[in-house]
């Protein structure tokens, strides 16, 4: 029993010092035609201290979010950023 | 605050702008120049949302050496966006107030304002887009600047790629001239920076600049 609960204490911790995964969320934007227009999208999010890196795709009409270690932006911070840059969310996928 | 508001007066000096981007993002600033002989088109906007911009605009209008000067504290409202799939569409709406200082009717300066309409629809291959400006004073006879543009881009540009555009324009200032100014141009842009140039069938030669931030 004081093997088994060592081992399990041994994998716990384990778990606990590798670095958690970066989430990342898949934005789907309407009206996103112009790479000079979306630069926006790619300002705004930048400046959020819950993100990692951004990409913006024209072809796909994506906006990729990649946040920091167990951090998050909400749906409606996403919504309203998008907004604001003058564009509209189809929808929101996390992975 | 102050230092900020003269830079950006002189900014509002140096450039000119009649070519699109009358709001941008909440919190952006466009600073844009649109430069021919009989022409001119200087502005820097705030967007203080995704749907309004105000800022300063400087236009001069030439005939014969002759100006006439509109300089005007402007708005620019979003009145209804498209956004499709693969297409977004505007209508704007501009209005402004200031003062007129002209040379080729009588030397005199008066209030003076303007409104103005601006219709676009793109997508990332192809380009339309038409306005119409007004220009009013009663110490000087109004002016109206009609202009239409249409444009193709031969590739459709990633994020972080220049984008290239060949366009026609078409433009009308029935009070100095009465006849159409056509201008084949090319556009180009990438990131926040896009220039234009291009050469009138008159012979006049175009230059613009405008950059987001």
């Amino acid at each position: 029993m004081k093997k088994q609960l060592g081992l399990l204490s041994m994998i716990s911790l384990l778990f606990l010092s590798l670095p958690l995964a970066a989430k990342e969320i898949s934005v789907k934007v309407s009206g996103m035609v112009c790479s000079m227009c979306a630069q926006g999208i790619h300002k705004k999010f930048s400046k959020l201290s819950e993100v990692k890196d951004i990409k913006v795709d024209l072809d796909t009409k994506l906006v990729v979010i990649e946040t920091k270690d167990d951090l998050n932006v909400s749906d409606e911070k996403i919504k309203e950023l998008i907004t604001d840059s003058g564009y509209a969310v189809t929808s929101i996928d996390r992975k | 605050m102050f230092r900020s508001l003269l830079v950006l007066l002189f900014l509002s000096m140096i450039t000119q702008q009649v070519f699109g981007h009358p709001v941008i993002y909440k919190d952006g600033f466009v600073i844009s120049s649109a430069n021919m002989a009989s022409f001119s088109d200087n502005q820097v906007m705030y967007s203080w949302s995704n749907r309004w911009a105000t800022g300063l605009n400087h236009w001069r209008f030439s005939k014969d050496d002759q100006h006439t000067e509109y300089s005007l504290l402007k708005v620019n409202h979003l009145l209804y966006r498209y956004n499709g799939e693969s297409s977004q569409g505007n209508i704007y709406l501009h209005g402004g107030i200031g003062h007129v200082d002209s040379e080729i009717e009588t030397r005199d300066q008066k209030l003076a304002s303007m409104a103005g309409i601006d219709v676009d629809w793109e997508t990332r291959t192809l380009y339309l887009a038409a306005k119409y400006y007004h220009f009013n004073s009663s110490k000087v006879s109004n002016l109206g600047l009609t202009q239409v543009r249409v444009g193709f881009s031969p590739y459709e540009s990633g994020f972080d790629q220049l984008q290239s555009w060949f366009m026609l324009q078409i433009m009308q200032l029935p009070r100095l001239d009465k006849s159409l100014m056509i201008t084949p141009m090319v556009r180009f842009f990438y990131k926040n920076v896009l220039w234009e140039m291009g050469a009138s069938t008159r012979g006049e030669w175009m230059l613009n600049l405008m950059v987001h931030y």
